[in-house]
């Protein structure tokens, strides 16, 4: 890594870089991992340390803080709960940022990606891979403690609902929730910015709301919404978050 | 509000006090890896005898508040009253149970995946998704193995002669590793699907099985996306696919071709029938589905 070629750090994030290429800034996570590359994306090492890039078109994190998310964002040494993790390829860049004294739970349901997430938590010093359904967080109780943070990218229906039950749970009481809202997945009742609209006023209910970031072009009709809880979280939930809602119908317009 | 919440930990069970202060804990297996294989079987074998009495001399209170159904269960097995913890009981027990040192809590939690995934992988329909789709990819290699030894022209000596003779074994060798693969497909096809193995054929049972995705999405599939699974749409407007998969099902080449499509719909209406029992009641009805289907091709074979 060359020191003068475009490269910066990024503020109050000592794992994480800003470089300067040909189609505009790019981000870079510090790897944690041994050997760094974990889904195909470039590497760059110099004397002290190797640079992984962090690809915004894979993940939506990485793609929120290009277009301008100015939040917080997960911070060395917390502890961060991870919905969604799939294979672990934004899991992997969060694992980074937290850095060695930190802990990533990574929660995924399906099988498959389950295999690809073990293999990259076996080479990973602070990333957990859990098999369950976020939807039942009291199954995997017993694998996690209360967190700093809350990442959520599941592209379910109910993803706030999940959300929410999570963060009541296992997020500390300053906590940070971050979510990636993929509109598509909601159902074509709504437009994206509908359900966006939906979204917010029930996380707003309960969250302290950073402003929301589209993630366009990076991913088409995708979110990330971020906040601290307020005692709000904590009272009764208003709808119970029980069992699985299945396929919403859709109803046939004439 | 009960005095204590039993709140596993790893491979640890910790009765946490809702007052605060130390909170006993007792190993929930043998040595670590009997833990994980509980964990990752999610409670369904009993609780050890010695973690049984070590929760009753703790003198809990009844029910216990605890998290996880699974964990309730195995209490309830071993005669011990138990209710799942509010979230509030959770997130507290959470805050005052003792932390595990990164490095045990890591290695704990990789075994229980290891374990969890090679119960859910060896499992008979895993097995069959994942035998299908090797099946599948196997199939295209063979073909175009095949068609580019097609285009492979040699004289009758010489290192061009060499050079085809060991492609030709190469495919001998392809052809008897698809045969063997087709022949397991099979075998476990008949095994967890015998009335849609009847229907359409074991090979294409198990495709269907495998684009499917999972049990629940073959049992709730209804006919008309069933008769499509596995096609690709048609380029541009106008009207769908006929056919995906089931096109290479039982008897479709007996049917005329005109009619194909007629029989895809047909075959489709009884396949969900049967997919229905072979996931759902486990019961036998391929002999009735089996005479629809063939009354239906001998009609259609009538037409014209």
């Amino acid at each position: 890594m060359r020191r003068s070629a475009g490269w910066r750090p990024f503020p109050d994030a000592p794992h994480l870089f800003v470089h300067d290429e040909a189609g505009g800034e790019a981000l870079w996570t510090e790897a944690l991992g041994d050997p760094p590359q974990v889904y195909g994306e470039r590497v760059a090492e110099s004397d002290d340390r190797v640079l992984r890039r962090w690809e915004a078109g894979r993940s939506k994190l990485s793609a929120a803080i290009l277009r301008g998310y100015e939040g917080p964002i997960p911070a060395p040494s917390e502890r961060w709960l991870y919905l969604g993790a799939a294979s672990g390829t934004t899991a992997s860049h969060v694992a980074d940022l937290v850095g060695g004294d930190g802990t990533v739970y990574a929660v995924e349901k399906s099988l498959r990606p389950s295999v690809r997430l073990l293999r990259l938590a076996e080479r990973y010093p602070n990333l957990l891979p859990i098999l369950a359904d976020a939807r039942r967080p009291d199954e995997y109780a017993g694998d996690v403690s209360i967190c700093d943070g809350l990442y959520v990218d599941i592209a379910q229906v109910d993803q706030v609902e999940i959300a929410l039950a999570n963060a009541r749970r296992f997020l500390r009481r300053d906590g940070l929730v971050l979510l990636a809202l993929k509109t598509a997945s909601m159902g074509r009742e709504k437009d994206p910015a509908g359900h966006l609209a939906e979204a917010k006023a029930r996380l707003e209910a309960v969250l302290d709301l950073e402003r929301p970031v589209a993630l366009d072009p990076f991913h088409r009709r995708h979110y990330l919404l971020a906040g601290r809880p307020t005692p709000g979280l904590y009272r009764a939930p208003v709808t119970p978050a029980s069992g699985s809602p299945g396929r919403r119908r859709v109803e046939r317009r004439r | 509000m009960p005095a204590a919440v039993l709140l596993r930990g790893g491979g640890r069970l910790y009765l946490v006090p809702s007052s605060g202060g130390a909170a006993p804990s007792v190993p929930l297996g043998r040595d670590a890896d009997d833990g994980a294989r509980q964990v990752a079987a999610g409670f369904s074998v009993p609780l050890r005898d010695e973690v049984v009495r070590w929760i009753r001399s703790q003198r809990a209170p009844s029910p216990l508040a605890t998290a996880g159904a699974g964990l309730a269960e195995a209490l309830g097995r071993a005669g011990l009253a138990a209710r799942a913890a509010t979230e509030d009981e959770l997130r507290a027990a959470l805050a005052l149970r003792p932390p595990a040192p990164l490095r045990e809590e890591r290695e704990f939690r990789l075994a229980a995946l290891r374990r969890q995934l090679d119960l859910a992988l060896a499992s008979d329909t895993e097995t069959l998704i994942a035998l299908s789709r090797e099946e599948a990819r196997v199939e295209r290699a063979l073909r175009r193995e095949v068609g580019a030894l097609d285009q492979f022209l040699a004289p009758s000596s010489g290192p061009l002669a060499d050079q085809r003779e060991d492609a030709e074994r190469y495919r001998d060798a392809v052809e008897r590793h698809y045969a063997t693969l087709v022949g397991r497909v099979e075998t476990v096809a008949r095994r967890v699907l015998p009335n849609l193995s009847a229907v359409v054929g074991p090979r294409v049972a198990a495709r269907l099985f495998a684009a499917a995705g999972d049990v629940g999405a073959l049992a709730r599939i209804p006919a008309a996306r069933l008769q499509v699974l596995g096609s690709h749409r048609r380029p541009g407007g106008g009207h769908g696919p006929r056919f995906g998969l089931i096109y290479e099902a039982a008897r479709m080449v007996d049917v005329p071709e005109g009619a194909r499509g007629r029989y895809a719909r047909s075959l489709a209406a009884l396949a969900v029938v049967a997919a229905r029992a072979d996931l759902l009641t486990h019961r036998d009805v391929a002999a009735p589905l089996l005479a629809k289907r063939d009354r239906r091709v001998e009609a259609l074979r009538r037409r014209r």
